[in-house]
């Protein structure tokens, strides 16, 4: 499943992608399409192995312990959404944005 | 929306906005001066008495338009979002920074391309200080830079600042005794567009700058960062359309010398765009993108603006703000200690986090 992360800073973008590529998904930065947001940030697309962990409950199923907890650990983390064929599906947000 | 379909209308969006941009001179503004968002809000800092320069002083419609038209558009797209609390103080000091560095090289990024389109070489200088400060943010960027995220705030809060450019609109018009304008034949303050038609180039420029993201820092930054070309597209569309429109318009003048509101010291007007660079990458983008985001309800950005109208009133009336007899001492001095606060205000908010 391909996977797009925006962060409230640069470097929490940084930090994610290098968190990806210690998972062995592949990764890139970029700025956030405009079609997602309409801030002007980094943002990490990537491909989730975890996509088994997401698609069997299809929309709005939980996450991974393992991927939420990472989530929540990074206090930059703005959103986790998944390209799907009908658009963005949010996958994890922020509280309080 | 593809990557492609976003750069073709960056392209027209800047585009258009040169053309604006021109018309707006055409229709009383300053030669190479359709839009300055630091000039224009230091008239505005001028008119409401925070400084008594008074050849700067009017309520320039333009601002008023970009707020609102962003503000308009993003409430009808469902993109207004009241957020904020990111490091606010900090903001308010770089926006005063940002406004100072302008008023050395006497314009804003946007000014610096309209001065290039009009021949203007002393921008080149300013081109290549902005670059460079850019690319200082971008080193900080890199490493860590942060001023921490932001929060969900009332609706209220979002639409304070909004609601201040209105009451500036209702001033205006009714032009009470204690607003300064600064009189005809007085200086740039007088050199005006009709309000109705700044207020409406200001919403239609605000209202494509929403749609386009589009931020002079914002092109240079993302050209290092990713090699995405994007928003520069933008930055290179207004050049174009703003250089074929004083061709037309007989306003472009190639030379050093004798350029309108600018001066010839190179040095400065490099150092000046240094330290705008450098704060706008700090800040996460240029004064038009501050007021813009302000529009969206991004109170950071509000506060951001706070600060270049403030360091406006504080460039006048400590004799800071350059003219075209050149910079003054204090104005170099003041750009120096910018530059020195900037960059601790960059290691501050860059080394020693904890990394998860």
């Amino acid at each position: 499943m391909i996977c797009i992360a925006t962060f409230f800073s640069h470097f929490g973008a940084i930090r994610f992608r290098r968190f990806c590529t210690g998972k062995g998904w592949s990764s890139q930065i970029m700025p956030v399409p405009r079609d997602l947001s309409s801030s002007c940030g980094t943002c990490v697309r990537y491909e989730d192995t975890l996509k088994e962990t997401i698609s069997e409950g299809g929309a709005g199923a939980p996450l991974s312990e393992e991927y939420e907890a990472f989530c929540r650990s990074m206090e930059e983390l703005e959103q986790v959404v998944a390209c799907t064929d009908a658009g963005y599906q949010v996958l994890y947000r922020a509280e309080n944005i | 929306m593809s990557f492609t379909s976003e750069k073709r209308n960056i392209c027209l969006a800047g585009l258009l906005i040169g053309i604006i941009a021109i018309a707006l001179v055409f229709f009383g503004n300053p030669v190479n001066m359709g839009f300055c968002i630091a000039c224009f809000l230091r008239d505005i800092s001028g008119a409401i008495g925070l400084h008594r320069a008074a050849a700067v002083q009017y309520i320039r419609p333009e601002i008023i338009g970009l707020v609102l038209g962003s503000m308009i558009l993003a409430l009808a797209k469902g993109e207004f979002k009241v957020r904020g609390g990111s490091s606010p103080v900090t903001r308010f000091t770089l926006g005063a920074f940002v406004m100072i560095g302008c008023l050395m090289f006497l314009g804003c990024p946007f000014r610096m391309i309209l001065r290039l389109a009009g021949g203007d070489g002393n921008a080149i200088f300013g081109l290549v200080g902005f670059a460079a400060g850019i690319l200082c943010g971008v080193f900080f960027l890199n490493r860590g830079y942060s001023l921490k995220r932001s929060y969900q705030l009332t609706q209220a809060e979002g639409f304070l600042l909004p609601g201040a450019m209105v009451g500036l609109l209702v001033l205006l018009a009714l032009a009470p005794s204690f607003i300064f304008f600064t009189e005809a034949g007085g200086g740039p303050g007088a050199l005006h567009a009709a309000l109705a038609v700044s207020l409406i180039a200001g919403l239609a420029v605000g209202a494509l700058s929403q749609r386009t993201r589009l931020c002079m820092v914002g092109g240079i930054r993302d050209m290092v960062l990713f090699k995405e070309n994007k928003l520069l597209l933008g930055f290179i569309a207004i050049f174009v359309a703003a250089l074929i429109g004083n061709l037309i318009m007989g306003n472009f003048t190639p030379g050093f010398a004798g350029q309108p509101v600018a001066h010839t010291d190179g040095l400065w007007n490099a150092l000046g765009m240094l330290l705008a660079g450098f704060g706008c990458v700090l800040l996460g983008g240029c004064p038009l993108r501050q007021l813009i985001l302000t529009g969206e309800g991004n109170t950071d950005s509000a506060v951001a603006v706070l600060g270049l109208i403030v360091g406006a009133a504080f460039a006048h009336n400590f004799g800071l703000a350059s003219s075209g007899e050149g910079p003054t001492a204090n104005g170099k001095i003041a750009v120096i200690i910018g530059i020195i606060i900037v960059t601790v205000i960059a290691c501050a908010n860059t080394f020693g986090k904890k990394e998860n």
